[in-house]
């Protein structure tokens, strides 16, 4: 679980990834999703064993085939796309070679309250990532850009259909586009990759169908790559229209002649009970996915049948979608697996549990766990690493926006951070807080990803107590009679920590509070509930912050900027300067300094289509950070460890959890097979 | 002839409307009957209490479903404006006064008007609202657990009477003997150990001694997969309440036993078995049945503490999950048919007291 289990695989992946992000051409994609030149490089040692590569496929002369419990009667042939159109699933999301599996079997998976929870193990997007952050088209057969960047062409897959048998075709994007989405009976018309200038409130692309295959997004300013495949809210542009459309309002859609009531009737008749068109519109279009009777393009569809077709329910059942689009280098449609059982639990703890009984087949643990569950386990089960995107753990930041002038002058200096940070024994703090397994670091990108840069990692890690008060009276802070500082004016030092209240922040600060104390820093700390945190954040009523992490750092700009660069009234570390940009200036702190510097970077950086140059512009975002520390991170980036069960093939290690990738996504569940 | 026909008829009628007539009165005039429709009468105004007091105690806590949905969305990276989020509020009418929204719940759920919208895609007069976690009808979703809430429930209740009530009447007819030692220890022990504690042990037990921790209800192994996954719930949730009874019970029955009536009947030779059953159990019984009064309520909400342990999908823990989501029409819903039932309960159970015990009389009864 440490580093140096990993650096190996990890260092080829970000060596490997930065030519490939310097590299990547997003307007002349591939429509075969065959294995990147980066991610064929990254294949490591222990995979390649045993793995029996796919023999070489030559689509016309693939036979298909299907799973023996397929019930439809139609040949498979008619129900996948026409041969040249079918997606082959040749390699993982490592770009190592998948193994060809056999039918059969169910997977048991954890159930969630969260709508997105079903999601992970079978959303089909318009693009796929690779863990180095490469992409290919995956719903879509391929698209296209023109060079001016204003018109964006996607290409469909002929012959593709929708999980009951009708086909999927440009008219199920330009419904989605003008029926749903436009009008925003999905609730997402903001999403800025559709709007001019990225803007929420801008003028909306022009959607043009060329013919059944073929559609056209036409912009009338350039519109680059960042901000359209590659945006991360822009998952799917299409809906069924033949089940849909009867389920849309006048009221919502102009070209609707039904009503509220009538489209409530409608969808009840369809199983679809739901007391308003809002919840209608953006459960059926946004969370499609968990509501029986919908068809999806997914490889799994929630089962009809009563009792097993409530995601929230204690027992979901999601069957595997007969028209899937994908097949293996043997011509084997997919998914292998007959259905996905998602399990409900009541309290925390138990999915190990049910791992443990054979109940369930993945479940996601903490580092703490791993060893005592694997040895509970025995054979049964095996571990697979997800490194993490966020910068560094165990976070502080501090208000530097805040109205108290003495403490938002001491924030500001960097000798007063370089004293936070070095007051700190952070090999102890990672004893007593995460049992050792994590590596002293700082907030800076993990390991791996994409800006790591080992210097920045052991910037003002060494614990240094007397040096750290050295700089605190450098700082104009005076030891007063009770051994702690106070300011030159004689007024007392106190810098209140604020936290999430069962977020495990509290064990943060109770364990940072005593380095602070011994070198005279005399903090205290106020526990809210999530929504009261975030309401001091927001109205800027709040001194410093403490936690697991302070909203920076990420995957990368692509992923989300606001974590980068201060454009939303959203995270901790640049408090009112975000709000600044988010209002347009009516609102918030104008932002100077290096703050504003990020501001510019970020501007020039949404107005660059080239991946390469936008990635140097990136590195200097990440220079910016570098120097300032903001966020003050005391170990290194968390991962995330899934336990698996051993039988199940085709599950990569070494993947990356990221919101763009879609988290537990990029493992290709619908390649996975039991044996 | 046909005159005298028609003033038999007449004479007939009336006699049978008198006949009615007395009959309602002799039923009415009953002690029992009488103190059960005044119960009735006193349920409408305790259900209006109660379900107001539930109402305003979800609202309690600070912030409301719109501000727990806007933080649990920002988590998963899905960001909601402040305009976004009053319009939601808005549209599920939570931003009215406290006061109105209750008039509103409770004006719907007790007669939801034939020109309304809900009527007219629902087809009934009952609207128990919006569940805003679950997206669905509150009654369905309160229905599609209380099937399996109430067969797991009725089990083990009737687990607790079965084995109880023999344990309490052998040990209060073997006052002192080795039986009754071991009956009164594993009761105590029963009775002192937390549900969740106990169910914590069988669990590692049975992981150690199957390698199946029993967590949840095994509802796709057939009824044999499902009594095997009702094994540790029932004997956690089952034995707290067995003890229970079994010392209260032992203790009404040496009570019975010592008391003269007894003494007379063994005197004038009847047989023990029916001093017993007949006349000190009869009698013995009457705590217990009086308690029976929660039975119908807990048979819906089931064991929450002990459900969150050991996995179990029924009602209570769902009702937890809807408090902490502040899903209050859900909330309220959940804790309102608990209190109905509770109400119910309580007037079953002095019925039933009234029939094994013809001693109790009733407030303003006695002929």
């Amino acid at each position: 679980m440490k580093k140096k289990l990993l650096s190996l695989l990890l260092a080829a992946t970000m060596v490997v990834s930065l030519a490939a992000c310097g590299g990547s051409t997003s307007n002349t994609p591939s429509a075969e999703p065959t294995p990147t030149k980066a991610a064929a490089k990254n294949t490591p040692a222990a995979q390649a064993t045993n793995t029996p590569t796919p023999t070489p496929v030559s689509v016309q002369e693939m036979k298909f085939s299907q799973a023996p419990t397929v019930k439809s009667t139609a040949k498979v042939e008619d129900r996948l796309p026409v041969k040249t159109d079918v997606f082959i699933e040749q390699v993982d999301a490592n770009g190592n070679p998948l193994e060809i599996g056999v039918y059969g079997g169910n997977l048991n998976l954890l159930g969630g309250s969260s709508g997105w929870n079903t999601s992970r193990a079978m959303l089909e997007t318009i693009i796929h990532y690779n863990t180095d952050g490469s992409y290919y088209p995956n719903v879509i057969k391929s698209y296209s850009v023109s060079s001016d960047y204003k018109v964006w062409t996607f290409k469909l897959r002929e012959g593709m259909r929708w999980s009951d048998g009708e086909p999927f075709t440009a008219d199920d994007i330009v419904f989605w586009y003008e029926a749903v989405h436009k009008t925003n009976f999905d609730t997402k018309a903001d999403w800025t990759a559709l709007r001019e200038n990225d803007e929420k409130n801008g003028d909306f692309a022009v959607l043009t169908k060329v013919n059944d295959y073929e559609v056209t997004w036409t912009f009338q300013n350039p519109k680059y790559p960042a901000s359209f495949i590659e945006n991360g809210d822009f998952k799917w542009c299409w809906a069924p229209e033949h089940y849909l459309k009867d389920l849309i309002p006048h009221s919502v859609w102009a070209e609707s002649t039904l009503s509220d009531e009538e489209v409530l009737i409608k969808a009840k008749e369809k199983g679809l009970d739901f007391e308003k068109v809002k919840d209608l519109g953006k459960q059926t279009t946004y969370y499609f996915w968990n509501w029986p009777g919908i068809p999806t393009l997914n490889s799994y569809v929630i089962s009809t049948e009563a009792g097993l077709n409530n995601y929230k329910g204690a027992t979901c059942e999601y069957l595997r979608n007969e028209y899937f689009w994908k097949v293996d280098a043997n011509g084997q449609q997919l998914p292998y697996v007959d259905k996905l059982v998602y399990t409900m639990t009541t309290a925390e703890g138990q999915e190990i549990l049910l791992f443990l009984s054979g109940k369930l087949d993945v479940i996601g643990v903490t580092m703490d766990k791993i060893s005592s569950t694997l040895a509970d386990a025995g054979d049964s089960a095996d571990l697979r690493t997800f490194s993490g995107s966020g910068w560094g753990t165990c976070q502080i930041t501090f208000n530097y926006t805040s109205t108290d002038k003495n403490l938002a002058d001491l924030f500001a200096k960097s000798a007063f951070r370089q004293a936070m940070s070095i007051s700190v024994d952070r090999n102890e703090v990672s004893g007593l807080l995460y049992d050792n397994f994590l590596d002293p670091g700082q907030a800076c990108p993990s390991i791996g990803n994409f800006g790591y840069d080992e210097e920045w990692s052991k910037k003002w890690t060494e614990y240094d107590p007397a040096a750290a008060k050295k700089l605190l009276e450098s700082c104009g802070l005076v030891m007063g009679k009770d051994g702690y500082y106070d300011f030159a004016d004689g007024t007392d030092l106190l810098i209140t920590f604020y936290y999430v209240a069962d977020s495990g922040d509290d064990k943060t600060y109770t364990v940072l509070k005593n380095y602070w104390s011994k070198v005279g820093i005399r903090t205290d700390a106020r526990e809210f509930t999530r929504e009261a945190y975030d309401q001091k954040i927001d109205n800027n009523d709040w001194v410093a912050s403490c936690g697991p992490t302070t909203s920076i750092g990420g995957l990368g700009l692509n992923d989300r900027p606001a974590p980068f660069v201060p454009i939303a009234e959203a995270a901790e570390w640049y408090g009112e300067y975000g709000t600044y940009y988010q209002y347009s200036g009516e609102k918030g702190v104008k932002p100077t300094g290096d703050f504003q510097k990020l501001v510019d970077l970020y501007n020039e950086w949404k107005a660059t289509p080239d991946r390469s140059k936008k990635d140097e512009i990136a590195l200097k975002i990440y220079d910016i950070h570098k120097e300032n520390l903001w966020s003050i991170a005391y170990l290194e980036g968390i991962g995330s460890y899934k336990l698996i069960n051993s039988k199940i093939h085709n599950f990569p290690d070494n993947l990356v959890s990221a919101d763009l990738y879609q988290y537990d996504n990029i493992a290709h569940f619908w390649t996975f097979f039991i044996k | 002839m046909d005159t005298n026909t028609n003033c038999n008829v007449n004479k007939d009628q009336t006699k049978s409307w008198d006949k009615i007539i007395n009959s309602l009165k002799d039923f009415f005039g009953k002690d029992i009957v009488r103190y059960i429709v005044k119960r009735i009468l006193m349920f409408i105004p305790t259900i209006f209490l109660v379900s107001f007091l539930v109402f305003f105690v979800i609202q309690l806590p600070p912030g409301d479903y719109v501000s727990s949905e806007v933080a649990k969305l920002a988590g998963e990276g899905e960001y909601l404006s402040e305009k976004e989020a009053n319009d939601l509020r808005a549209e599920y009418g939570i931003d009215k006064p406290f006061i109105v929204q209750y008039g509103m719940w409770i004006r719907d759920i007790i007669w939801t008007p034939t020109d309304s919208q809900y009527y007219r895609i629902n087809h009934s007069h009952h609207n128990w609202k919006y569940s805003f976690e679950q997206k669905k009808n509150v009654w369905t979703v309160i229905e599609e657990r209380l099937g399996i809430t109430i067969l797991i429930s009725s089990i083990i209740m009737i687990f607790q009477y079965a084995v109880s009530i023999p344990i309490a009447v052998y040990s209060a007819t073997h006052q002192y003997s080795a039986g009754d030692y071991i009956a009164s220890i594993v009761g105590f022990l029963g009775a002192a150990i937390p549900n969740f504690v106990l169910a914590f042990v069988l669990m590692y037990l049975s992981y150690k001694w199957t390698g199946n921790a029993q967590v949840g209800l095994e509802t796709k192994e057939g009824v044999i997969g499902f009594l095997k996954s009702l094994v540790i719930p029932i004997i956690v949730i089952g034995t707290s309440g067995t003890c229970g009874i079994i010392r209260s019970v032992r203790a009404q029955m040496l009570d019975e036993i010592g008391r003269q009536y007894t003494l007379t009947a063994r005197a004038k030779g009847v047989k023990e078995s029916t001093i017993i059953m007949k006349y000190c159990f009869r009698a013995a019984i009457n705590p217990t049945v009086s308690g029976l009064g929660g039975i119908l309520s807990s048979l819906f909400s089931g064991s929450t503490v002990t459900a969150m342990v050991l996995g179990l999908q029924i009602q209570g823990p769902q009702l937890l999950a809807a408090l902490q989501a502040q899903d209050m029409y859900l909330a309220g819903s959940i804790v309102m048919v608990q209190a109905i039932l509770v109400v119910i309960g309580i007037l079953l159970s002095d019925i039933v007291l009234a029939f094994l015990d013809p001693r109790i009389r009733y407030s303003g009864g006695s002929r």
